[in-house]
């Protein structure tokens, strides 16, 4: 088989790694004997393989390695996508689940915080219901009726303290 | 302040009250020319007949402490009322405007207002029947009141509480001077008029709130319109109502409301004598705490709260699931030995023991306890059915008060005074077989 100049120096590095069929690899040394430009391209390759062998491995830094198998990381494009869309899954997830548990804990948050109001205003808001029924007794004093209703819805306004906690 | 305090300056508060209202103790009184229910008759009416404005000065533990209160009152026949506050500093300038529908109450400083329901409920369809069935009524005749001459009426309940003396305008009927008296600690509460004058017609734009520029309105939570017995209740508020089973002599169911502040759900059961009134409020447990103030005290053994507020008293306790907070101006130890007997749980026996004592059916019993009676109200009712040859809820009417003795006499055929004889040998009958109150 013979090649021609330009399929031949596209051959030279396989021809130097020893990756071409015989074949191919017989062409390629034909073509070098008939072809000064290419035995000349075919030594400079073999001075350049020669010079990186020479050159020492450089070692990783320390935690390259871990960083590389931690997931979204130094991936090929093409799988980092799953990793990154399941690791977004993830964070929604946890969202959605912290979400849950807050809302699922309001009422008891909200009972909690109602049942220290109401035991803030519950007697001045019975005391108050108390006095109002009061009304349909007869000669029950009208003003002093006012002063203690008045009194009551202050406190459930949140204005006053409760009745009962000055001076007791 | 300590209840004994609270008499000491009570008892110089209603010396200045004498003093000031130009009562001369030591003189004999006169007698009264008419009998003293014609007087208290005088006084229900007289708000329906005429209008006034005066200046009232009232003495109560309000803050800790015994308090004096001055207020411009105004009234308009038949049921309009305007209070305006004029001391002490903290209530000064506060105004409630009562137009018989609504109650507006207005504090200037906050510019806030509150609507909620009127307080003068009584003044037209006020009725005495409970109160002379329950009451000891004196005449203890005539004084001077700021240079009136005053009828003196004694009301003084046949159980425990507080006992009333009114000083009543012998002119218009009026109530001029009122002095309350706890059997255990003095005089609890004192109200009287400074000044007064009468007139035919104040204007009626006068009784009318009007709400100012920029003022916030707060809803006050009013307990449902139409009472309920305490089973209808506990359908709506979702838990069983506990119904207390003996209170004092006298008392009779007065009606069952619900109400909602908030997110708390509370049930009201009232019982009234005729003159005083105890709340028993029910809620579920954990919707509400015991406050922070207020005595530690224990009833049957279990612990509660007591809350003196001077003339109003207030209990707090837990019972089978519920929040109990009785409030009203009985002695202290009478609303323990309340509170001890839902604590103890006898309404099996008490049931029992009732319905053989009046010879009852049991099934009546329980229905009657469902619609809020005590068990000492169950047997009066019962005696009183049988005695007049009626039925249960006639009777129950009769004792309740929605049905007069008017016209109970007249179904029966009976004149009033026979009617009221049989009655008080009825209620004579019942009361020896109970049960009764325990002292506590």
């Amino acid at each position: 088989m013979t090649l021609n100049h330009h399929r031949a120096s596209q051959l030279l590095s396989a021809y130097l790694d020893r990756e071409l069929g015989p074949a191919d690899a017989v062409a390629v040394q034909e073509h070098l004997l008939d072809c000064p430009e290419c035995r000349r391209a075919y030594e400079e390759l073999q001075v350049t393989k020669g010079l990186l062998g020479q050159l020492p491995v450089a070692e990783p830094p320390a935690g390259f390695w871990a960083a590389v198998r931690s997931p979204g990381l130094a991936r090929a494009p093409g799988a980092a996508w799953p990793r990154l869309i399941f690791g977004r899954r993830l964070a929604w997830a946890s969202a959605a689940v912290i979400m849950a548990l807050v809302l699922a804990a309001m009422p008891l948050v909200k009972g909690t915080i109602d049942r220290l109001h109401a035991s803030e205003i519950g007697v001045d808001l019975y005391v108050r219901q108390h006095a109002q029924a009061m009304g349909s007794e007869p000669f029950t004093d009208r003003a002093y009726l006012g002063l203690t209703t008045g009194d009551a819805d202050l406190v459930l306004a949140g204005d006053a303290p409760p009745a009962g906690a000055a001076g007791r | 302040m300590n209840g004994a305090l609270l008499v000491r300056v009570l008892v110089v508060a209603g010396a200045v009250v004498l003093a000031t209202a130009g009562t001369n103790v030591a003189a004999p009184l006169m007698q009264l020319p008419v009998p003293p229910d014609r007087v208290l008759q005088l006084a229900l009416d007289a708000p329906r007949l005429i209008d006034y404005e005066g200046t009232k000065i009232i003495t109560v533990l309000r803050n800790g402490h015994a308090e004096t209160v001055t207020a411009a009152e105004f009234h308009k026949r038949p049921n309009m009322t305007r209070l305006e506050y004029l001391s002490p500093e903290d209530v000064s300038g506060r105004l409630i405007v009562d137009d018989g529908a609504t109650a507006w109450h207005y504090e200037p400083r906050l510019n806030l207002a509150f609507e909620g329901p009127s307080l003068n409920e009584s003044l037209l369809r006020g009725d005495l029947s409970l109160l002379h069935r329950n009451y000891h009524v004196t005449g203890l005749g005539i004084e001077e009141v700021i240079g009136r001459q005053a009828c003196v009426i004694l009301l003084e309940p046949n159980g425990p509480g507080v006992s009333r003396e009114l000083w009543i305008d012998q002119a218009t009927g009026t109530v001029l001077r009122t002095e309350e008296r706890d059997p255990s600690r003095g005089v609890v509460l004192t109200t009287y008029f400074s000044r007064i004058s009468f007139s035919l017609n104040l204007p009626a734009a006068y009784f009318k709130f009007r709400l100012p520029a920029g003022a916030r309105v707060f809803q006050i939570p009013s307990p449902s319109e139409e009472s309920a017995s305490p089973e209808a209740l506990g359908r709506q508020a979702g838990f069983t109502v506990l119904v207390p089973p003996i209170l004092p002599e006298g008392y009779t169911f007065n009606g069952g409301a619900m109400s909602r502040f908030g997110s708390l759900t509370s049930v009201d059961l009232g019982y009234t004598d005729g003159e005083n009134l105890l709340s028993l409020f029910e809620a579920p447990a954990g919707s509400i705490g015991a406050p922070a103030f207020g005595q530690d005290v224990r009833v049957a053994g279990r612990p509660a709260r007591f809350v003196d507020l001077g003339y109003f008293r207030v209990l707090i306790w837990e019972e089978r699931g519920l929040h109990l907070t009785a409030v009203g101006t009985m002695p202290t130890d009478t609303l323990m030995a309340i509170a001890a007997q839902l604590v103890s749980d006898q309404e099996q026996a008490l049931a029992h023991s009732v319905s053989t004592q009046v010879a009852v059916d049991p099934e009546m019993v329980s229905r009657l306890r469902r619609q809020g009676l005590t068990f000492p109200e169950i047997a009066r009712a019962v005696v009183l059915s049988q005695r007049l040859a009626v039925d249960v809820p006639t009777a129950v009417q009769f004792l309740q008060g929605t049905l007069s003795t008017a016209q109970l006499a007249q179904s029966l055929g009976m004149t009033p005074d026979a009617l009221q004889g049989t009655v008080r040998d009825a209620l004579n009958q019942a009361s020896s077989v109970g049960p009764h109150l325990p002292a506590h």
